[in-house]
């Protein structure tokens, strides 16, 4: 087949490349004005077209260009260079069940693309989204690899109910960060006030992160790779004491032993003190931390033809943690797959596979005694003590001084076995039916289906090993979700009136059912945990729940002249888990703006491409309640040997009391924002404020202690949160030498509003052995989350002070801290708020500078006044154990200037004859321990090559880049723990920013190469 | 679309439960283990009572939270006792014979009769629930009299004396015995003939009560002080309850019990102006722990303080794997023998023979079987007084350590004279403990113990 020579003749080809701002564009559209004729550029930007001899112009377009009509002249090879169009109007953003033009959007979303991400040798998804969008705050809680973050939307709206972001991946709910590719990312929308999450309703009030993934273009088949490789170190050392000095304070603080004519004996000599100058004795947390590597290989192969697009990706990480003993593997597969069955019918299939296999000794609060956590006992050991003894094992402290109790460090961390898989399936697909012109329906169904599989093994070299003579444990979970939407859309425009309504129906479906085995008393121990059948005691528990939502939701999005917006939409949730007499709860939205930009008045100003102003109203859920919250429940596990035989006696006991009342926690939010761009869209600035309150809280209500049960769960309490954001972007430099910048500042401030019956809540952020027996972070009405309360600490007592020292019962030296109440005795009633884990505002700032072939990007970002309670600091500086140098800096009558506690000798004590009226009882809830959280890190940065075309094509390769990336290369802290960014106790946001024994983040620096055939 | 409505799959709702025999023991077994836990709990909860003069560290200035975690811990006992009384009650139970029935009820009542006898001796009057007491999640009451208290008790011992087998079978040897709620009903008439119920009638019942334990000889003293608290012995044949712990459940890290020079925590000490007078001799150095390695307590680095061997009684092994598996008695023989004395005395107005022959068995055990100048046998020539006061003395001896002598302090009103260093300390409402702030915060009818603050109520 074929064109006859006739019409050949009639013809021309022409041929060219379509580039944009960042190189070529693939899938940009040429048509010859007037006709139908046309085709898309390839991989590379190039297109090939026949046209018409009598054609005169080419007609050139692309999403986010401004479209170009070129003459076409004599000419055979045309290159068109596209514009980007300034104010972005035509650009198209993702939002909930549906796309809408940008310049639409009447609600608060943040955009972050994939470039951004694919920019960085970024691991995780969550991690990437730090700092880049305003009001979204990431933690990274703790720095294992495969470790957890926390991403909070505009502060925390919940105590119980969790404050999660709820994930939605191609429109499929309940997604998760962790297992997915950053490299399979198009963009990312951070959906942040009502007007944008009420259409999520029930699981809307936490803000919604929107996952695009990508997609194949027409064209030929493209094929990139990307391998990086890098290396990892311990950021910073807590400051401890060598050998020598350790024995020389050990020494000091026994000589102080002399109450009740006690004659102390020195620990160590002068000549094992001298012996110890010259070895320099164990440094351990040399011993248990490593340089440790990191390896990512990316592949993916995408294309399309003129009915089917298709894109296959695959990933691997392996990242080994800095911790010996630990690491982090992740593989994952994605196949997206669309076709057009017919004009008027379109398939879609998505489908993701991941396995991930991560396991690390023991760290932070993770169940297991402290004693043998590697992390916590590492700086704590002497370093007097040997790695290993002289028979080659694991010494054992000796007795009588240090952390004697505690189990050697790196046996803590080499020894147990961890080995936790997760593997996760996600399929994904639709039918899309245009019924009409302007009417569409969409019918989905997605699932996810996500298998656990961990298991754990202490053996006799491990204090839990020991302790139960061999120690496992074997966890298999499996949980699947199932969703099908039916999405109604109608949009017509009629004249200068658009309108867009969108009717959903929708229902979800979760399973989770999983089973445990906690196994003792080994026979053998080199099987352990893989022969069960071995174990002297076995104790098997599982669980299984269920939770459905129905749904039915509808929106209008109105726009008259493009000038005035209106959204509205309105959303119908019943869920499973709520009390028989509030099933359903509904989640209304309207928001209106108004683009001033279109104005005449403005336009004809010449100088603002952009003008926007935003303002929206609504109302959001969150389930914040697990399955059969609602009903009373006999539970097992209260076990006891009753029998008084080796084995434990079944327990089951009234774990709650039954409320049918229950409910969702609402959260009303009003949100006002204002969009500018000037200078033609160099410069664009963003401000939202807004205003949140959460009510019917679900809160444990406190029951009197008679009735048997510590609380019951009830809509109680109430929380607001507001906040203001600023986002600034622009492109100071647009000629041979760019640069795009982008920062992003917010400040959050909440408060409870309510607690019902309760003034206040507090939880105990610690572990036994630390001295702080009791309740430390408070909940309290009218004060914020996040509060600390203790004793304020004033330093040292000095030499001259003594006088006042006496009156409290005390010896210069000795702490001292602040009488409230002034009343002579410093108890309970002196404990204040002394820190709040929360910052008064974090920050952002992201940059891409291009020189020629060469671009190097970095982003800064920071929190400014938030404090960490440094627990691990209570027994690092504590007299007789202490490792800390601080110790060093001890008070003495020739060093008083010092905040560090002298050790006081007994006889002098017990001579001075003083009563004590500090009555704490060693309570370690101390100002003392609190410290400014405050940062700015250089938190990436990267510098990037790209080899030339014209040198890569030579080795037929359309596209080659090779950098270097840094990651935590620079902080800016006075916090003095291995890392700021921090949080041991994650239960709920009522108790963040504990730093106890947790994995310390790494610095890692990467080595790339992209390649694209 | 699905359905709303939930069927959980995993767990049942109280009014599905306790429908067989299983599942009320295991009701048991609950109640026993919120007792035992090392926080709030028995198993390290020498926190409240160390305003005696036994445990180092106490001065008389009593806390605003005292025993907070104990009254929480015993009403969590008590819910999982009195639902299963009230099911059995309307019959829940499918298959089960009467004569298991009430020996099931018996088991409840004496648990139930045990937690309420802490209670009253802590708290004195408290709200009183019994299997009768609806919906208590919502439940406002008033604290009972103590009398009311002790009535309820009473009935519950006696029915669980009286149908309480005489022993089980060994895979069941820890249960309460008859002997046992006999033993423990004694108890808790000598109590209530002293502070602050002072009714002297009871005297007689308690050594009545006492003697038929020592007659029937399900219970014996072990005749070596060293092995009393081998784990060999946990037991029995001295032990009639205990708090329970097996390789299965282990207690409390033993490093709390011991000091620093053994590679122990050293959370607990004996004060030292009481070690100073316990008389030296086989049961102190069974009992305490005064030298480590030849090193007198007096010359170790640190806390300077004698340390309780009671439950140290494991392997130097086990101890170095945080392995405990040492009961602590709620309950024994040692204890009955004192109690006869106490009452038979008091009863009789003079020491007789009898009296003096139980006192003496725990003496005579105490020493070795031999003279023991330091701790002499007692005689019917003392006085009745003199009697009484030397077997306080045994009592404070014998059971040290066992969650005993705050209790004689409070019974016998001696907490003024106990310690001179804390005189000053000292006032009559030292005698009971505050009613927890919580409770009383949430419910107005709740009255505060004298000498304790009221908070403001909501």
């Amino acid at each position: 087949h074929g064109t006859t020579p006739a019409l050949r003749r009639m013809e021309r080809v022409i041929s060219g490349r379509v580039t944009g701002n960042d190189g070529p564009l693939p899938g940009a559209s040429i048509v010859v004005k007037g006709t139908t004729v046309g085709t898309t550029t390839d991989t590379e930007g190039k297109y090939t077209l026949r046209a018409a001899d009598k054609a005169t112009t080419l007609v050139v377009s692309y999403i986010g260009y401004l479209p170009q009509e070129i003459a076409i002249g004599n000419r055979t090879t045309i290159d068109i260079v596209l514009q980007q169009d300034a104010n972005t109007l035509s650009e198209m953003v993702v939002v909930g069940y549906g796309t809408q033009r940008k310049s639409d959007l009447t609600g608060s979303i943040s955009s972050i693309k994939a470039a951004d991400i694919t920019q960085l040798p970024t691991q995780r998804v969550d991690q990437a989204l730090q700092g880049r969008a305003a009001g979204v705050m990431v933690l990274n809680t703790d720095g294992a690899p495969g470790g957890n973050t926390t991403i909070r939307v505009r502060g925390m709206n919940s105590i119980n109910g969790g404050n999660n972001a709820l994930i939605v991946i191609d429109g499929l709910q309940g997604g998760n960060l962790n297992s997915l590719n950053p490299n399979d990312i198009e963009n990312i929308e951070v959906l942040k006030d009502a007007s944008a999450t009420a259409i999520y309703g029930s699981q809307g009030a936490n803000g919604v992160i929107l996952i695009t993934t990508k997609m194949g273009k027409k064209g030929k088949p493209m094929i990139t790779y990307s391998y990086n490789i890098g290396v990892q170190n311990l950021r910073n050392k807590l400051d401890v004491m060598n050998a020598a000095d350790f024995a020389r304070t050990v020494n000091a603080n026994i000589a102080t032993q002399t109450g009740s004519g006690n004659i102390p004996v020195p620990m160590f000599t002068d000549a094992q003190i001298r012996d110890y100058e010259q070895t320099g004795g164990t440094d351990w947390q040399d011993v248990v931390y490593r340089t440790a590597t990191l390896q990512n290989h990316q592949l993916s192969i995408s294309g399309g033809t003129e009915n089917l697009r298709y894109l296959v990706s695959g990933g691997y990480l392996d990242q080994q943690g800095i911790l010996v003993n630990s690491s982090y593997k992740r593989f994952s597969l994605r196949a997206n797959l669309n076709t057009d069955i017919t004009k008027r019918v379109r398939f879609g299939l998505n489908w993701a596979g991941s396995k991930e296999a991560g396991n690390s000794p023991p760290f932070g609060d993770a169940g297991i005694s402290f004693l043998g956590n590697a992390v916590n006992v590492a700086p704590r050991w002497a370093p007097t003590e040997p790695v290993y003894d002289a028979n080659g094992n694991y010494s054992v402290h000796r007795p009588g001084y240090g952390a004697s109790d505690t189990w050697n460090p790196l046996a803590s961390a080499m020894e147990p076995y961890i080995d936790n898989n997760t593997i996760r399936n996600t399929l994904n697909g639709y039918l899309e039916f245009d019924l009409l012109k302007d009417l569409k329906l969409r019918i989905t169904g997605g699932a996810i289906i996500q298998n656990l599989n961990n298991q754990r093994y202490y053996n006799l070299k491990t204090k839990e090993g020991v302790q139960y003579n061999g120690s496992g444990t074997v966890n298999t979970d499996l949980y699947t979700r199932y969703q099908n939407s039916n999405i109604l859309t109608y949009d017509k425009t009629f004249g200068v009136h658009r309108l867009t309504a969108t009717g959903v129906v929708e229902q979800q479906f979760q399973k989770s059912s999983g089973s445990g085995t906690q196994a003792k008393n080994f026979l053998v121990d080199q099987t352990g945990v893989f022969d069960l059948a071995g174990a002297g005691s076995v104790v098997n528990s599982s669980s299984a729940s269920e939770r459905v939502i129905n749904s039915y939701l509808g929106r209008i999005n109105y726009s008259y002249k493009d000038k005035y917006l209106l959204t509205a939409s309105y959303r119908a949730d019943g869920s499973s888990v709520f009390g028989k007499n509030n099933k359903w709860g509904y989640f209304p939205s309207a928001s209106v703006a108004w683009n001033a930009s279109e104005e005449e008045f403005i336009r004809n100003l010449n100088v603002i491409s952009n003008l926007k102003v935003r303002a929206s109203w609504g109302v959001t859920g969150n389930q914040a309640i697990s399955p059969y919250g609602t009903l009373a429940r006999i539970s097992s596990g209260s076990n006891y040997p009753y029998n008084g035989n080796n084995t434990t006696d079944l327990g089951f006991y009234i774990a709650s009391a039954a409320n049918p009342d229950l409910k969702w926690e609402s959260t009303t939010q009003t949100n006002l924002g204002l969009d500018v761009a000037v200078l033609r869209g160099r410069l664009t600035a963003t401000v939202d404020y807004y205003h949140k309150t959460t009510k019917d809280l679900l809160l444990y209500r406190e029951l009197p202690g008679y009735t048997g049960l510590a609380n019951i769960l009830s809509n109680i309490g109430s929380v607001e949160n507001k906040g203001i954001e600023l986002a600034l972007g622009g492109d100071p430099l647009v000629g041979a030498f760019k640069w795009n910048t982008n920062f992003n500042v917010s400040a959050n401030r909440n408060k409870v509003l309510d607690l019902g019956t309760a003034t206040q809540i507090s939880y105990k952020t610690t572990v036994g052995g630390y001295g702080v027996n009791k309740n430390f972070m408070y909940l309290a009405k009218g004060e914020p989350f996040g509060q600390m309360y203790g004793w304020q600490y004033e330093g040292v007592w000095k030499t001259g002070e003594a006088e006042q020292a006496a009156r409290y019962g005390q010896l210069p030296g000795d702490p001292r801290y602040t009488d409230l109440n002034n009343d002579g005795v410093i108890d309970t009633k002196d404990i204040k708020a002394i820190g709040n884990a929360f910052p008064k505002f974090i920050f952002g700032w992201s940059n891409r500078m291009t020189y020629k072939a060469f671009e190097l990007n970095f982003l800064i970002q920071g929190t400014k006044g938030n404090d960490i309670f440094n627990q691990g600091r209570i027994r690092l500086e504590g007299p007789g154990e202490g490792t800390s140098a601080r110790l060093l800096d001890r008070w003495t009558p020739d060093n008083q200037d010092t905040d560090v506690p002298g050790f006081i000798d007994g006889l002098t004590r017990q001579q001075a004859n003083l009563t004590n009226k500090v009555l704490i009882a060693g309570d370690q809830r101390l100002s003392r321990w609190v410290e400014d959280g405050s940062y700015i890190r250089l938190k990436t940065v990267t510098l990037s090559y790209n080899v030339p075309q014209a040198l890569s094509e030579k080795v037929k390769l359309s596209r080659v880049r090779a950098y270097v990336s840094g990651t935590n290369l620079i902080t800016l802290t006075t916090y003095s723990g291995y890392d700021p960014e921090v949080s041991s106790f994650n239960g709920n946001d009522a108790q963040i920013g504990v730093d106890f024994s947790n994995y310390p983040p790494a610095r890692i620096l990467t080595f790339g190469i992209d390649v694209s055939f | 679309c699905k359905s709303l409505e939930e069927n959980p799959a995993s767990f049942v709702t109280p009014e599905n439960f306790y429908t067989s025999k299983a599942q009320v023991e295991a009701a048991f077994a609950s109640s026993m283990n919120n007792l035992w836990s090392a926080w709030d709990g028995y198993s390290y909860g020498f926190g409240p009572f160390v305003n005696d003069d036994q445990i180092y560290g106490g001065d008389l200035n009593i806390s605003i939270s005292q025993g907070d975690g104990l009254w929480k811990a015993h009403y969590e006992a008590l819910l999982n006792l009195n639902n299963p009384i009230s099911a059995i009650k309307k019959g829940n139970l499918r298959g089960v014979d009467d004569a298991t029935v009430k020996q099931l009820l018996a088991q409840a009542k004496f648990l139930r009769a045990f937690n309420y006898f802490m209670l009253v001796r802590m708290f004195g009057g408290v709200p009183l629930l019994t299997e009768e007491t609806p919906n208590t999640a919502q439940l406002q009451v008033p604290r009972a009299p103590a009398k009311e208290v002790y009535a309820l008790i009473v009935s519950d011992l006696t029915e669980a004396a009286a149908n309480l087998p005489k022993t089980w079978p060994a895979a069941q040897k820890a249960r309460p015995t008859s002997a046992a709620a006999k033993g423990l009903l004694a108890k808790v008439y000598l109590t209530m003939a002293t502070a602050p119920l002072n009714d002297v009638s009871y005297y007689q019942k308690a050594a009545d009560m006492a003697l038929q334990v020592m007659q029937e000889g399900t219970y014996s003293l072990v005749p070596k002080v060293e092995e009393v608290f081998s784990l060999a012995n946990k037991y029995g044949p001295e032990m009639m309850f205990s708090f329970n712990s097996s390789d299965d459940d282990l207690a409390t890290d033993p490093q709390i019990w011991a000091p620093g020079v053994m590679g122990g925590w050293g959370d607990f000490s004996a004060n030292p102006i009481w070690e100073r007078t316990y008389p030296a001799g086989p049961r102190k150095a069974a009992y305490l722990i005064t030298e480590y390695n030849g090193v007198p307590y007096t010359k170790w680095p640190g806390n300077q303080a004698a340390y309780i061997r009671k439950y140290l009684n494991i392997s130097t092994a086990d101890f170095n794997s945080y392995r405990s598996t040492s009961n602590i008695p709620i309950l024994r023989f040692a204890d009955v023998l004192l109690i006869f004395a106490e009452a038979e005395n008091m009863a009789k107005g003079a020491p007789t023979q009898a009296a003096v022959d139980a006192v003496n068995r725990v003496i005579d055990r105490a020493n070795g079987n031999v003279a023991n100048p330091a701790r002499p046998r007692l005689t019917t020539a003392l006085s009745k007084d003199a009697f009484d006061k030397a077997v306080i003395e045994e009592r404070n001896l014998e059971l040290c350590f066992e969650y005993d002598r705050w209790f004689d302090l409070v019974r016998k009103r001696m907490l003024k004279d106990v310690n001179p260093e804390w005189t000053a300390n000292f006032s009559e409402d030292d005698y009971l403990f505050p009613i927890p702030e919580a409770d009383l915060r949430m419910n107005s009818l709740l009255e505060q113990n004298p000498g304790y603050p009221t908070p403001a109520r909501n």
